[in-house]
C-alpha cells in the first residue's frame, strides 16, 4: 500500500507540472476557414453549402435557427451564469483542413502534435476499435479496423455519414432530440458540425469499444457536435467519448446533441469523460430510446467547465427495456456542475437505475437534477435512484432536485440521497496509519468515486483518477 | 391543465368591515392587498407551483354576506367546553369562518397567565406583543396568496404562553367553513415564551359537499417558539369535498427550541399546504410527521421547508401519503442549510402508498446545502403494497380487504401515535372512514 501511495504521490507531482502542457496547451492554428462571429441564416447557409449538404438538412438548419431565436433562455438552473453567454460573440464554424485525413500520415503536423500529446495513436494501436478525433468542427482523422467494417459496422463522423449514408441519417436524425426540444438543441441543429455516427447491423456484437476524442482549441469557438448512434436489433456496442479543452481567457460554448437509438434486444453503452476548461459553458442534450428488451447505459463523468447542464435521458418505450445512468461530477472553484439523469418509463416491465456521485470543493456547486417518470400504462416498473454528495470546504454547495412523477400504482420507485463531508473518523484512521491529510482525503475521495471508476475502461479510469488527484491537490478542508 | 400565465389585473378592495383596529394594521392590510392586486400569479414550473394551477386560489370578489354553517355551532361549542371541564383540554376555540371566535380557557391555563383569545381582542389587550410578531413570518413577500390572507383575515386566533409555563393538555382550535358558497380567511398567531411547553390542534372542518358551490379557505399560521420551548402543532384538514383550501404555516425556533409539526390531511377537493420551520438558534430541532390520506378525486399539494439558519440545528421529516381511487398527491420538500450554519443534521423521507390504479403521485424532495459540515439524507419511495404481505395475511385467515386494511394501518401507525392522546380515537375514525370499502 505504501508503494502505491508513493506512486500516487509521484503521479500527483508530475501531473501538477505538466497540466498546462498536457491538457491546457494551445497550438497556434491556421484556420482554413474561419467564419464570422455570431449566428445568422447566412452563416447557417454557408455551413450547409460548404458541407454540400442535401436540401432537407439545409432546411432543417434554418428551421432550427428560427426555433433557437424564438425560444427564451431557460428560467431555471443557474440563470445568472446562463445570462452571461454572448451568442453573438461566438464563432459557429471553423474548418481546420480541407480534406479529412485517410491515415495518420495525411493529418497536418500541427494537429498531429495536439493528438500526439493526448496519446490518441497509442490508444488505437492497443485495443481501440476506431479513432475519430474532433479538432474544432470537423473530424480530421478517422479510422476503423478492417474487421469491424467487414461486419457492416458504420463508424464515421456525422458529416461523412450524411454524405455516404443519407437515408439512415435522414431516417433517425432529430427523432430522439427534436429541434424544438430546448433552446440549445435548436442551436445545435442549426449549427451542428462533426460528431460521430455509428450504425451497428442486426445481431453484430462490437467486441471493442469505439472511441472519439473531442477537443475545442480556439478561443470563442462554439462546438456543436452531433452524435447519432443506432444499434439495430440484437446488436451490442460500447462507444467512448472523452473531451479535454485548453484553458482560455474568454468564454466558450459547447452545445452538443447526442441521440442514441437501441432497437429491440440491443445493448448500448455510452461512456463520456469530460474535462472542460474552466471557462466553458457545457450545455448538452443527451437522450436515448430503448426499445423492447433493449439496454441503454450512460456512464457520464463531468469535470471542469464554468457551467455544465447535462441530464442524460433514457426513454424506455418497449416492454422489458432496461436503463442505467451512472454519473459523477466534480465542481471545483467557481464551477457549477448542474448534472443529473432522466428516466421516462412508457412501457410495462421496464426498469432503471440512476447512481449519481458529486464532489463540491472550495466554492464549487454540484446540483443533481433528475426526473423519474412512469406513464399510466407502464405497469411493473422498477426505478432506483441514488445520489451521493461529498462536500470539501466550508463554502462548497450541493443541491439535490429530484422529481418523481408516478402515474401508476404497480411500480416500485426508490430515491435516496446523502450529503456529507469527508468523515473525521475516516481521516483520523488513515492519518493514524501514517498518511498525510491530503493523502487520506484523496484516498477517501477515490473510494467515494469507485463505483463509477470501476465501470470505466482502464485508461479512462487512470485518467479520471489523475484528474481527480489534480483537482484535489492542496485541498485543505 | 393550462400553463398559460394569467396576468389579469385584480381589483379587490378592503371591505369596510375590516376598517377597525390600529392604524399600523390597516396600513399592512392595504399594502398586502396592493401586492395581491398587482402581483402576477406564480410561474408554473417553479417547484412550489409545478403541479397545481395557482389560478384555483384566486379571489376576485369578497362576499360580505353572512356565512351559513352546516354544522351545529352550539353543539360544537358545548363539546369543547365539556372537554375542558373533563380535563382533556386546556384551551378551546370555535372559529366560525374567521369571523366569530368562541374561546375558552381552562382555569389552570388562565391562572398561569396563558391567553387563548380572538386576535381582535389581543390587538387591544396585548397590542405591543401582537404588533411585534404579527406578519413576521407569513406576509406579502412570501407569496401572492399570503398577501391575500394578510389583507383579508377578519378575526384570527391568538395564543400566548408565558415563559416557563407547561400547558398539560392541548389547545384545540375548530375552524368551521360555511356550507354554501363562502370564503374564509383564517389566521393564527402563537407566541410561546422561553421554556414553555404547549400542544395546539388546529382542525379545519365544514364547507359545501358540492364543488360547484366553491367553498374557499385561506389560512395563515405564525408560530414563535422561544428559547428552550417545546411546541407541538397538529393541523388537521377535514374539510368537505366542495372545498378549496390553502394554508401557509411558518414557525421560528429559538435556541434549543423543539417543535413537532404533525399535518394530517384528509379533506377538501383541492388542498395546498405549505409548512415551514426556520431553525434560527443553535440547538433547535424540528420534526415534521405528515400524513395525507385521500379518496375519491381529491388533490393534495404539500410543501415542507426546513431552513437551517443557525448552526448546530437538527431536522427530520417523515411525510407519508396514502392514495386510493383517483386521488393525486404532489409533495415538494426543501431542506436548505445556510453557509453560516455548520454542524447541522437534516433528514427527510417521503413514502407514497398507492392502493389502486388511477392514483397519481409527484414527489420532489430537494436539498440545498451551502456548507460542508453537514449530515443530510433524504429518501422517497412510491409503490403499491407488497402482494407477498397480503398473501401472508390471507393465509392466516384474513380476507383480502382486511389484509390490505391491516397493511395500511401499519403504514400510518407511526405517524398517528405522534398526535396528542385525546385525538387518537378521533383520528383513528377518520382513517377507518378512508379505508371503507377497500
Amino acid at each position: 500500500m505504501a508503494e502505491s501511495i508513493d506512486k500516487q504521490k509521484r503521479d500527483l507531482a508530475a501531473l501538477g507540472t505538466d497540466y498546462e502542457t498536457k491538457y491546457g496547451f494551445r497550438d497556434p492554428v491556421d484556420y482554413f476557414h474561419k467564419g464570422a462571429r455570431g449566428l445568422s441564416h447566412e452563416v447557417v447557409e454557408m455551413i450547409s453549402r460548404m458541407k454540400k449538404e442535401p436540401l432537407w438538412m439545409t432546411e432543417r438548419r434554418h428551421e432550427a435557427l428560427d426555433i433557437f431565436y424564438s425560444k427564451p433562455m431557460p428560467k431555471w438552473g443557474n440563470t445568472g451564469l446562463l445570462g452571461e453567454i454572448d451568442f453573438d460573440n461566438i464563432y459557429y464554424f471553423m474548418k481546420p483542413v480541407e480534406h479529412q485525413g485517410k491515415s495518420w500520415d495525411d493529418v497536418p503536423d500541427y494537429i498531429k502534435k495536439t493528438f500526439d500529446r493526448l496519446g490518441i495513436p497509442e490508444a488505437e494501436k492497443t485495443f481501440l476499435g476506431g479513432v475519430s478525433a474532433q479538432y474544432e468542427s470537423e473530424v480530421v482523422y478517422h479510422s476503423l479496423r478492417e474487421d469491424l467494417s467487414k461486419q457492416g459496422i458504420i463508424f464515421l463522423d456525422m458529416d461523412a455519414a450524411l454524405r455516404e449514408h443519407e437515408d439512415l441519417v435522414k431516417k433517425f436524425f432529430g427523432t430522439v432530440v427534436p429541434s424544438a426540444d430546448n433552446k440549445f438543441a435548436a442551436l445545435n441543429t442549426a449549427a451542428w458540425s462533426g460528431g460521430s455516427f455509428i450504425y451497428v447491423p442486426p445481431g453484430v456484437d462490437v467486441k471493442v469499444p469505439l472511441q472519439a476524442y473531442f477537443r475545442i482549441n480556439a478561443e470563442n469557438m462554439g462546438q456543436f457536435e452531433r452524435t447519432l448512434i443506432i444499434a439495430d436489433k440484437g446488436s451490442r456496442v460500447h462507444y467512448i467519448e472523452g473531451c479535454t479543452a485548453p484553458v482560455y481567457s474568454t468564454d466558450s460554448l459547447h452545445a452538443a446533441v447526442v441521440e442514441l437509438i437501441a432497437l429491440e434486444g440491443s445493448y448500448v453503452r455510452y461512456t463520456t469523460i469530460q474535462n472542460w476548461a474552466r471557462n466553458i459553458y457545457n450545455l448538452v442534450t443527451k437522450r436515448s430510446t430503448a426499445h423492447k428488451n433493449a439496454t441503454v447505459e450512460w456512464v457520464d463523468g463531468n469535470l471542469g467547465s464554468r457551467l455544465t447542464m447535462k441530464y442524460p435521458c433514457i426513454q424506455l418505450v418497449g416492454e422489458g427495456a432496461r436503463g442505467e445512468i451512472l454519473s459523477v461530477a466534480f465542481a471545483g472553484q467557481d464551477q457549477h456542475q448542474d448534472a443529473g439523469a432522466k428516466v421516462i418509463h412508457a412501457a410495462p416491465n421496464t426498469s432503471s437505475r440512476i447512481t449519481s456521485k458529486s464532489i463540491s470543493k472550495d466554492n464549487g456547486r454540484a446540483s443533481y437534477r433528475g426526473l423519474a417518470k412512469v406513464h399510466k400504462n407502464a405497469v411493473n416498473v422498477k426505478i432506483s435512484v441514488e445520489c451521493d454528495a461529498l462536500l470539501i470546504g466550508k463554502d462548497a454547495r450541493s443541491d439535490t432536485y429530484p422529481t418523481m412523477e408516478i402515474d401508476n400504482e404497480q411500480v416500485r420507485v426508490e430515491h435516496e440521497a446523502r450529503v456529507s463531508k469527508v468523515a473525521e473518523e475516516q481521516l483520523f484512521y488513515l492519518t493514524s496509519r501514517g498518511l498525510s491529510q491530503d493523502e487520506a482525503r484523496l484516498l477517501i475521495v477515490n473510494g467515494f468515486m469507485e463505483p463509477f471508476t470501476k465501470e470505466l475502461p482502464l485508461e479512462y479510469a487512470v485518467e479520471l483518477n489523475r484528474l481527480i488527484q489534480l483537482e484535489m491537490e492542496g485541498s485543505i478542508g | 391543465m393550462s400553463t398559460v400565465e394569467i396576468q389579469q389585473q385584480r381589483a379587490l378592495e378592503l371591505p369596510a368591515t375590516l376598517g377597525g383596529g390600529p392604524g399600523w394594521l390597516h396600513r399592512i392590510r392595504q399594502s398586502s392587498l396592493a401586492v395581491y392586486n398587482s402581483t402576477p400569479l406564480p410561474r408554473r414550473g417553479l417547484h412550489l407551483w409545478r403541479y397545481t394551477d395557482p389560478s384555483g386560489f384566486v379571489v376576485d370578489d369578497v362576499d360580505p354576506a353572512e356565512i351559513v354553517f352546516g354544522s351545529d355551532q352550539a353543539a360544537i361549542d358545548d363539546e369543547m367546553v365539556g372537554q375542558i371541564a373533563a380535563g382533556h383540554l386546556d384551551g378551546a376555540v370555535v372559529d366560525l369562518g374567521g369571523r366569530r371566535i368562541c374561546h375558552h380557557t381552562s382555569q389552570r391555563l388562565a391562572a398561569m397567565g396563558g391567553v387563548v383569545a380572538p386576535l381582535s381582542a389581543a390587538l387591544k389587550s396585548h397590542e405591543d406583543l401582537v404588533k411585534k410578531h404579527l406578519y413576521g413570518l407569513v406576509h406579502e413577500q412570501i407569496g401572492v396568496f399570503e398577501a391575500l390572507n394578510g389583507a383579508l383575515w377578519e378575526n384570527g386566533v391568538f395564543v400566548y404562553i408565558p415563559s416557563d409555563t407547561i400547558v398539560d393538555k392541548p389547545i384545540h382550535l375548530r375552524r368551521e367553513a360555511g356550507a354554501g358558497r363562502s370564503r374564509q380567511f383564517f389566521r393564527l398567531l402563537v407566541i410561546a415564551g422561553e421554556n414553555s411547553d404547549v400542544s395546539i390542534i388546529d382542525e379545519y372542518n365544514g364547507g359545501p359537499d358540492d364543488i360547484s358551490k366553491s367553498g374557499y379557505s385561506n389560512s395563515g399560521v405564525e408560530i414563535f417558539a422561544g428559547h428552550g420551548s417545546k411546541i407541538r402543532y397538529v393541523p388537521i384538514g377535514r374539510q368537505a369535498s366542495g372545498m378549496t383550501s390553502y394554508l401557509t404555516h411558518r414557525a421560528r425556533l429559538g435556541r434549543d427550541a423543539v417543535m413537532q409539526t404533525i399535518p394530517l390531511a384528509f379533506g377538501a377537493a383541492l388542498s395546498k399546504q405549505n409548512f415551514g420551520v426556520l431553525l434560527s438558534g443553535p440547538g433547535a430541532r424540528s420534526e415534521i410527521y405528515g400524513l395525507v390520506f385521500g379518496s375519491g378525486r381529491q388533490r393534495f399539494d404539500n410543501h415542507t421547508l426546513h431552513h437551517h439558519i443557525s448552526g448546530q440545528t437538527g431536522s427530520n421529516i417523515d411525510f407519508k401519503v396514502v392514495l386510493r381511487d383517483r386521488t393525486e398527491s404532489a409533495y415538494t420538500g426543501l431542506i436548505r442549510i445556510e453557509q453560516g450554519a455548520p454542524g447541522c443534521e437534516a433528514y427527510q423521507e417521503n413514502r407514497n402508498l398507492l392502493l389502486n390504479p388511477g392514483a397519481k403521485v409527484e414527489t420532489i424532495p430537494e436539498l440545498e446545502i451551502l456548507n460542508e459540515d453537514v449530515m443530510c439524507t433524504h429518501g422517497a419511495t412510491v409503490g403499491s403494497f407488497d402482494e407477498e404481505m397480503v398473501f401472508y395475511l390471507t393465509s392466516r385467515g384474513l380476507t383480502y380487504s382486511d389484509a390490505v386494511r391491516t397493511i395500511v394501518s401499519g403504514f400510518v401507525a407511526s405517524t398517528l401515535k405522534m398526535v396528542p392522546e385525546n385525538l387518537h380515537e378521533r383520528i383513528g375514525a377518520f382513517v377507518e372512514k378512508r379505508l371503507e370499502g377497500i
